[in-house]
Parts: structure tokens; C-alpha cells; sequence
């Protein structure tokens, strides 16, 4: 479940300057202080995702996404039931974004929901426990 | 070869990252070869890291998953080794099997293997290379197989890596040819593995560089490295990172006999390089420009300055050397290039943060204005690491510093703490920042 998020970035390559967004639902400051960060990096290009870590805690987790690829694409993440829980946007080519969710325990799925990626291969999961 | 302070600078800073002023007073004492053996051959038992961890605001790196990290965690080995020449040579050998845009997790791989082969075999580190998953990507050397053969990898093992001249576009089509059958495996996270797979490799005959023969992937290597301008192609590579004039055709005859005679050995050719008199011409006018890289590690190292912010990444980036993100497969433009408008820019804002941030920011009430023009660049100079400064640069400084008060009456300089430390702040700025400072 969904405690708050910061919307995406999306960030130039030559200063690639955080532009961080909106807090949905955010919990208290207090709570927010508390929740550790936990970074998973992900690289995309044609048609499939690299995720450096397939595994984290509870808490904020913050999407580094690479566009390593030649088209522009972008990162979802969703539930197991297709519920969208935060999206970077279209990233072009060489550029990068990054997205923050807070993650309860579970499976979440990441996608790239533009045309037709994720059906040719671009999505993969992350677990996050207790 | 005498041997002072100036040498020990000149070649801490080539064959590093710049000296302390403790390291220049001590290897000046014990002399020109004990100097070379520390350099060449690093403290026994190997590289240590010196110093506190890089802690990010309360942050330790994560160098894998967040961008930029990557770049920091590196940095912060140059900063903090115990044997700068293993990290001099990884960054070199960056530049030389250049490779980006590939994965995180492969490009810090990659990073370990050139730091393990920086100073052993070349052949042994070709062979690291030409399996490195990173560089197979990178030059699809990955899948090509011996229905389609890929030439990206065979044209730069000869062009950039081993040759530069002296093979025909044949060899380079029969070359990749014999390195088919490396194939990729990979799951809905990413890269599994790359392993070679006998059924994709094209095994017919082949002919290559003057052999026929039904060659495979190390044939190749040793091909290549078996050729006779091989030895020259390389030593006139290394030489250039170390030396800004190019080597006589004598000097590159006896340092490729050097290097052949040791078994393509890294090491003894770097020692030769570093010991010879050329480096060491014109102590008090260098002429080796200095490579961002080496700009912001070695103003760290020196001043005694350790990783706690992130402005590096995006300095780096500026400054037109970001780690892990060379410009193409033939690395970045060295020397003079280095030097553009916005390059110098980012060099000032450098200074900026090491006076803001680092060791050499000045604390209140320690530079009263009643210093004298001469003890306020000295105290400015030892604060910075007493980097070497030419005459000209010195006497412009004490000139700063006579004048630096002309607006204030004379009897409110023993309260005036506080121009005193902009003066200071404006000194060691100017020390880690001015012309002789780019150059080592």
C-alpha cells in the first residue's frame, strides 16, 4: 500500500537537477523521518530492464532510472493487480529520472507502459519485506 | 638525479594524485630510488583506504543504485589509497578500453577488473577485457555469432587497444570472425551471463595478421599483441598520460624492448616511464594539463579534504570527465582540451567548495589583517597543501595581500578579523584555482 509519494524527475544530462514533485498523502513529518531510503537503480533500453536490487526493506524506496536505450521509455510501478502507484513520465534517450514511493511489504510490478514495451519485455518485479 | 621536494611533487602528481606536504618532506629525505620502489610498487600488502568513509550528509554511497555514487565512491579511492598509481592506472585504462552506457552494476565490474590488472600482464588484462561484460555490450561483441559476424570489437582491439596501424580491413573481418560465439543470457532483471558458447563460434579457417589457421578468441589476443607495433603503439600511449612532449624514436625502442622483454609487463614499463629524465624536465614550468579527474581527487588529496558532498558528480560532469561516461570508445581528448571556458568555470566553483567546504576553509579569528603580505600567503599556502607556485604567481598573491587593505584606516586593522579571512578565503581560493594549479 501507497503511504505517500514525490512525483517524478526528469532530469537533463548535463545538470540532471532534482525537480522533485508533489507529496501525495503524505504521513507526518515525524513518520517520514523515521522511514529509511532505500535506492533501487534501474537501467532501461530495448526492450527490457536491468534492476540492481530485486529486494528491499519497508519504507521509501527512490527509482534511479538510466535510459540506456534508443527510444524513449519510462518506469511504472505498479501492483500485482495493475493498481499504478507512481510513474517517472517519458525519459529520452541517455536521460534519467528518478521516483519516490513509499512501499508497504509485497510484490510490485515495474513496467514500461509506453506502446509496446511491456509486452516485448520491459518489466520485471521487486519484493519488499518487513 | 638529485632529488627534492620539486621531484617528488612532479611525481606524486603524474604518477597520482598530487602530494601532501608531509609525503613531499619525507620521499625527498629518502631519496630517488626508494621514492620510485614506494610509487611503482604500493605499500606491502596492498592498497588500503586512509581516512573516514564518505558520508554524505549522514548518507553513506550507494554507489550501485544511485546515480552518481558511482563517480563519488571512485573519487573517494583516489583520495583516500594507500597506492595512487593502481588508481592513476585504472583511470587510465578507463580511458584506453573506453566503455559507457552500460549498466551500473557492470561498469563498477569492469572497474574492479581494471584496477586488478592495472600494473600485471596487458595480455592478461586484454583477456579481462575482451570477456568483460561491460565492453562486450558496449561493442557487441555479445551475440556476435558466426552467422553475423560483429566487427566493432575486432576494429578497436586493433585500432585503439593493441595496434593503431598495420592491419587491413581483412584482418579486421577475420578477427571477428574468430572471436564469435559469446552469447547473453538474461532474465527479467537484467544480464544474467555472458559465456561462450562453441556452436555460435564461427571455427572455419581463418587468416589473420600473416597466420591461417582455425583461430578462436585468443588466438586473436595473441595476435595482436605479438605484433611488432604493438610495443611502440602502447608505449606511446602510456608515455602520453605521464609526459606532455611525445618521446624520441630512441626512447620508444628502449622502453617497447623494456616492455617486451618483461612479457608485455604494465609495471616495468611505467616504472621505466616514470624514471626517466623527462619527466622530471622543467620542474619549475609544468606542461602536463591537469585531467578533471585528477583536478578534483588530487585538490582533495592534497588539501587533506575527504568525500562529504556530492558536488563532484556534477562538477566532473561540467568539467567535461565524467567517470563511467567517456565520450566514445576512443575515451576523452586529454591536455589542452581540457582547458574550456566552462571546464575553468567549474574549476573555480571547485575552489569554492574546498574553501567553503574543506579542510582549507578558514575558521574565524585565525587570519588577523595584521598579518604581513608575506605570512598571509604563507599561512594561505600551507592551508592548501603547499601546492608549487611559480615566482610570478607568488609575488601577484603578496601583491593582493599589500593592497587587500588600502580602504581601511591603518587603525582599525587589529580589529578588522574579518578581512582578514576574506583575504585568506580569496588566497587559498585563488591557490587552488590559479593557472599554475591546472598544470602538474
Amino acid at each position: 500500500m501507497v503511504a505517500w509519494r514525490t512525483g517524478s524527475l526528469l532530469a537533463g544530462a548535463a545538470l540532471a537537477a532534482a525537480l522533485l514533485a508533489v507529496v501525495l498523502a503524505a504521513p507526518t513529518a515525524d513518520a517520514r523521518r523515521r522511514t529509511p531510503t532505500t535506492a533501487v537503480g534501474v537501467g532501461a533500453r530495448e526492450y527490457r530492464f536491468a534492476e540492481y536490487r530485486a529486494s528491499v526493506p519497508r519504507g521509501v524506496v527512490r527509482f534511479d532510472l538510466t535510459n540506456y536505450g534508443e527510444d524513449g521509455h519510462d518506469l511504472v510501478v505498479e501492483t500485482r493487480r495493475g493498481r499504478v502507484l507512481g510513474r517517472t513520465g517519458k525519459v529520452g534517450s541517455g536521460r534519467r529520472a528518478v521516483l519516490q514511493l513509499h512501499l508497504a511489504p509485497g510484490t510490485y510490478r515495474l513496467v514500461c507502459d509506453l506502446a509496446d514495451h511491456e509486452a516485448r519485455g520491459m518489466h520485471t518485479t521487486l519484493r519488499v519485506t518487513r | 638525479m638529485s632529488w627534492t621536494d620539486a621531484h617528488v611533487r612532479r611525481l606524486f602528481w603524474r604518477a597520482g594524485f598530487g602530494a601532501t606536504p608531509a609525503e613531499v618532506r619525507a620521499w625527498a629525505k629518502r631519496g630517488r630510488a626508494a621514492t620510485l620502489d614506494w610509487v611503482v610498487d604500493g605499500p606491502r600488502g596492498g592498497a588500503r583506504l586512509r581516512g573516514p568513509a564518505p558520508n554524505i550528509r549522514g548518507r553513506r554511497l550507494d554507489p550501485v543504485n544511485v546515480w552518481g555514487d558511482d563517480v563519488l565512491w571512485w573519487i573517494d579511492r583516489m583520495v583516500r589509497t594507500t597506492y595512487p598509481l593502481q588508481e592513476k592506472l585504472t583511470l587510465i585504462w578507463h580511458d584506453h578500453f573506453a566503455t559507457s552506457q552500460q549498466d551500473t552494476p557492470l561498469m563498477l565490474a569492469q572497474n574492479r577488473t581494471l584496477r586488478r590488472g592495472a600494473l600485471g600482464s596487458f595480455r592478461a588484462l586484454l583477456g579481462a577485457v575482451t570477456r568483460d561484460p561491460a565492453m562486450q555490450l558496449f561493442l557487441s561483441l555479445a551475440d556476435s555469432t558466426k552467422q553475423a559476424p560483429n566487427e566493432n570489437y575486432a576494429r578497436e582491439l586493433m585500432e585503439l587497444f593493441t595496434l593503431g596501424s598495420g592491419y587491413s580491413e581483412r584482418d579486421v573481418r577475420e578477427a571477428a570472425r574468430a572471436l564469435t560465439g559469446f552469447s547473453s543470457r538474461y532474465s527479467n532483471s537484467g544480464l544474467v551471463s555472458i559465456a561462450y558458447r562453441p556452436d555460435q563460434h564461427d571455427d572455419g579457417v581463418k587468416t589473420l595478421l600473416g597466420r591461417r589457421g582455425r583461430l578462436g578468441p585468443d588466438d586473436v589476443l595473441d595476435l595482436v599483441t605479438t605484433q611488432r607495433q604493438h610495443a611502440p603503439f602502447l608505449v606511446g600511449k602510456l608515455w602520453s598520460y605521464f609526459v606532455a612532449t611525445p618521446p624520441s624514436a630512441g626512447t620508444v625502442r628502449a622502453l617497447a624492448t623494456i616492455y617486451r622483454r618483461s612479457g608485455l609487463q604494465i609495471k616495468p614499463l611505467v616504472r621505466a616511464i616514470l624514471s626517466h629524465p623527462a619527466l622530471y624536465a622543467n620542474l619549475d614550468a609544468p606542461d602536463l594539463v591537469k585531467a578533471p579527474v585528477v583536478y578534483v581527487a588530487g585538490a582533495l588529496r592534497t588539501t587533506g579534504t575527504y568525500v562529504t558532498q556530492d558536488y563532484a558528480t556534477w562538477m566532473l560532469e561540467q568539467m567535461g570527465q565524467l567517470p563511467f561516461d567517456p565520450p566514445s570508445v576512443a575515451g576523452w581528448d586529454w591536455g589542452p582540451a581540457w582547458m574550456s571556458s566552462n571546464s575553468m568555470c567549474q574549476r573555480f566553483a571547485l575552489g569554492n567548495y574546498l574553501v567553503t567546504w574543506g579542510r582549507p576553509r578558514v575558521r574565524r579569528g585565525s587570519a588577523p589583517a595584521t598579518l604581513t603580505p608575506r605570512q598571509a600567503f604563507q599561512r594561505a599556502w600551507s592551508a592548501v597543501g603547499e601546492p608549487p607556485v611559480s615566482g610570478a604567481t607568488r609575488a601577484t598573491l603578496e601583491h593582493l595581500a599589500k593592497h587587500f587593505f588600502d580602504d581601511l584606516d591603518p587603525r582599525w586593522r587589529g580589529t578588522a578579523g574579518w578581512r582578514g579571512e576574506a583575504l585568506q578565503g580569496t588566497l587559498r581560493h585563488l591557490l587552488l584555482t590559479c593557472p599554475d594549479s591546472q598544470l602538474h
